[in-house]
């Protein structure tokens, strides 16, 4: 058995469990012939196994005959990872780290230049077309097939778990497919900062510039996680200029709309808007229930039964990543029991999953919830007042409250101050007409939906 | 006369064979199944005090040690005494276990770090395993990004023992430890404590050190008369603060 081990045997015997767990389990020893050197996976563990286990472990070593004289050392690092061939559980990984340099253990000489970093498995072939999302969907195909010159730069906004992401990549395949020597890059906002403060620290931000101001097509997600940091936005400010004089495609995704991202410059909000802006609104049922069941056969190779799709379908709205997490933990149960997934056993399996979310939707967080969205008071969405800047609140609320909650019209028509049920019923009408014509409705109502299911 | 306890207790370790699953199963399956790498490498557990989160990471980082796989176990119920910087560098690690999430949601420092780690985990395909005390749409998560990841994996509720399974873990535990517990001892022990799991552990720990110290076997006598003196020493503590 090694120093190490017979050290660590000790420690375990020794100290709580907790404590054993969480701060030497996680040090990776080497031993060298005079010393063994721990590495310690952040400054934070390094200090803290100095100050409380350092004198413990030391006096380990110098009890141990053979080992009375040995050094122990500790330095940050960590054990390089071996990469695990395929994906684990079904799930997308990106064949090349996102960004090369931004490994913490990567040697590679600083000019190296960006190589594609995008994920085969998300194309346009897998993402599913609805019509919350046809018009990104298309103008992503008409961009991959024309970089630089369609649209430039194209802007995807949407809500959480909606498929921006895969969006990003579906257009990256699209231009390697069509010419595999193109650079493609994608990167989420927060890496790009993370690397641009390394390279300021290394005072290697030349060859930072250099690098993203000569790919072919720079993907960008999440430009709102830019907010406040304004350095980051000067230089991002800068590669964005570059490659757009010389013609270079650049995609960016947000949560919001670019002039609604809050703590960005001017003018990157303005240069934002100079191509294609579309959205990608929360997917209707039906598309809910075909991404469903596109996952079951991608991910697990399973036929999803219809009336199993449209029971999660009906039941998870808010986003794709909680289709997903549903849907595994019907098929997980499936495959623990053996048993075949039918509506009652799907019903069985995400019982606690689900009462935890009806918990949250009540009439009153909804009303709550659209007062302060409109900034109007809730005594106001119970009140008689008919002027349109309360009554189109009251009826979105109204028709939230029929969405959501399993209260019948009367319940509910009582719960807004007594209104009638004919009221609630009008109400939901018109919030299903104005949905259609009114990109504005449509939005707040979607905006709502998402953070009361969220 | 007393005899002194050694300053050193026998510790069990604590693995997936010691944990008595009772209508928790099917997690513990998919927790084995997903540290072995097999699948669902995102795992979210929830559920009260007592139901066995901490064992289940504990255990995960131990079955992940003897397939000599990296693992990191952090208890965030302690996160007042660290900072989010205790997550730099585990993007490199074979299995993260975050233990009480619920303790660093709506903490923008921690949610940044946290979402952060999350992408890099998935990306290097690495495992992810979150326990918090109600589920993940429940938890009041400010960050959008990072709510809608935590609902992203496998997730189960876990449910405390019956009382036949606790006195079941009960003796377990003790025998564990190479104490000799009677049932009938493990029975008063349940009707007259705290019931959840953690609390009862807590117990059996003070009478492990009590009957070495006294010589005395855990009869349900001298149980009974440990746990009194515990309560006039509280109240006494209590009455001087």
């Amino acid at each position: 058995m090694n120093l190490w081990q017979r050290c660590i045997d000790h420690l375990q015997a020794e100290l709580p469990p907790q404590q054993f767990n969480t701060w030497i389990r996680p040090l990776h020893a080497i031993q060298e012939s005079s010393r063994i050197r721990l590495l310690a996976p952040n400054k934070f563990v390094l200090d803290w196994v100095n100050n409380h286990y350092i004198e413990l472990i030391n006096s380990f070593f110098t009890h141990l005959e053979e080992a009375s004289n040995l050094l122990v050392v500790l330095e940050i690092g960590s054990k390089p990872r071996k990469r695990e061939a395929g994906a684990i559980n079904g799930l997308q990984h990106v064949q090349k780290s996102r960004a090369p340099q931004q490994t913490k253990n990567s040697q590679q000489p600083a000019e190296t230049s960006l190589e594609s970093n995008i994920n085969p498995n998300f194309t346009v072939d897998t993402f599913v077309e609805g019509k919350s999302n046809q018009l990104a969907r298309a103008a992503a195909i008409q961009i991959g097939a024309n970089p630089g010159t369609a649209y430039n730069p194209l802007f995807i906004y949407g809500g959480v778990g909606l498929g921006k992401t895969h969006l990003l990549h579906a257009v990256g395949n699209i231009i390697l497919s069509n010419n595999p020597s193109s650079r493609v890059v994608y990167l989420h906002s927060e890496a790009f900062v993370a690397e641009m403060v390394k390279a300021l620290q290394n005072n290697t931000i030349e060859n930072f510039k250099k690098r993203y101001r000569s790919v072919n097509a720079l993907l960008i997600d999440d430009v709102q996680f830019f907010a406040g940091k304004e350095r980051s936005q000067e230089e991002f400010f800068h590669t964005f200029n570059a490659l757009f004089e010389s013609q270079q495609q650049i995609i960016l995704t947000s949560d919001r709309f670019p002039k609604e991202v809050t703590g960005l410059e001017e003018r990157l909000k303005s240069r934002f808007g100079w191509g294609l802006t579309v959205a990608i609104e929360p997917p209707d049922l039906e598309t809910r229930v075909a991404i469903l069941k596109r996952k079951a056969q991608q991910l697990f190779n399973v036929d999803l039964p219809n009336e199993v799709a449209f029971f999660i379908g009906k039941r998870v709205r808010s986003n794709i990543r909680e289709l997903e997490g549903a849907l595994r933990r019907i098929i997980a149960s499936a495959r623990f029991t053996g048993r075949p997934i039918s509506l009652d056993f799907a019903k069985e399996a995400l019982k606690d999953l689900l009462a935890a979310h009806d918990k949250q939707v009540t009439i009153e967080n909804i009303q709550k919830t659209v007062a302060e969205y409109f900034k109007i008071r809730v005594s106001d969405l119970l009140s008689s007042k008919r002027n349109r800047s309360i009554a189109r609140p009251r009826q979105i609320a109204m028709s939230l409250a029929k969405e959501l909650t399993n209260h019948s019209l009367p319940e509910i028509g009582n719960a807004f101050g007594g209104k009638d049920h004919t009221t609630v019923l009008y109400a939901t009408r018109k919030i299903a007409a104005l949905k259609e014509s009114d990109t504005r409705i449509a939005e707040d109502y979607g905006n709502l939906l998402r953070t009361l299911t969220n | 006369m007393q005899q002194l306890p050694l300053g050193i207790t026998l510790n069990p370790g604590i693995s997936f064979s010691s944990f008595i699953p009772g209508s928790n199963a099917q997690a513990l399956a998919s927790l084995q199944s997903a540290v072995a790498g097999h699948e669902n490498s995102f795992i979210f557990l929830w559920g009260g005090k007592g139901t066995g989160k901490s064992h289940l990471l504990q255990a995960a980082c131990q079955q992940a040690d003897a397939l000599n796989l990296q693992a990191a176990y952090i208890p965030l119920l302690q996160a007042h005494s660290f900072s989010a910087a205790i997550f730099e560098g585990l993007e490199q690690f074979d299995l993260v276990c975050l233990d009480d999430l619920e303790q660093v949601t709506g903490l923008p420092g921690w949610e940044q770090a946290l979402f952060n780690l999350f992408n890099s985990l998935r990306d290097n395909g690495a495992r992810l395993l979150i326990t918090a005390h109600c589920s993940p749409t429940a938890l009041e998560v400010a960050l959008p990004d990072l709510a809608s990841r935590l609902s992203w994996g496998l997730s189960y509720r876990l449910y405390p023992l019956s009382e036949d399974e606790t006195i079941e873990a009960l003796l377990q535990s003790a025998t564990d430890r190479g104490l000799k517990l009677p049932t009938e001892t493990a029975h008063y022990l349940l009707k007259h404590c705290p019931r959840d799991m953690g609390s009862l552990l807590d117990i059996l720990n003070r009478l492990d050190h009590a009957s070495l110290a006294a010589q005395r076997r855990l009869t349900i006598p001298f149980v009974r008369t440990q746990l009194e003196s515990e309560l006039i020493a509280a109240r006494r503590l209590h009455t001087q603060t």
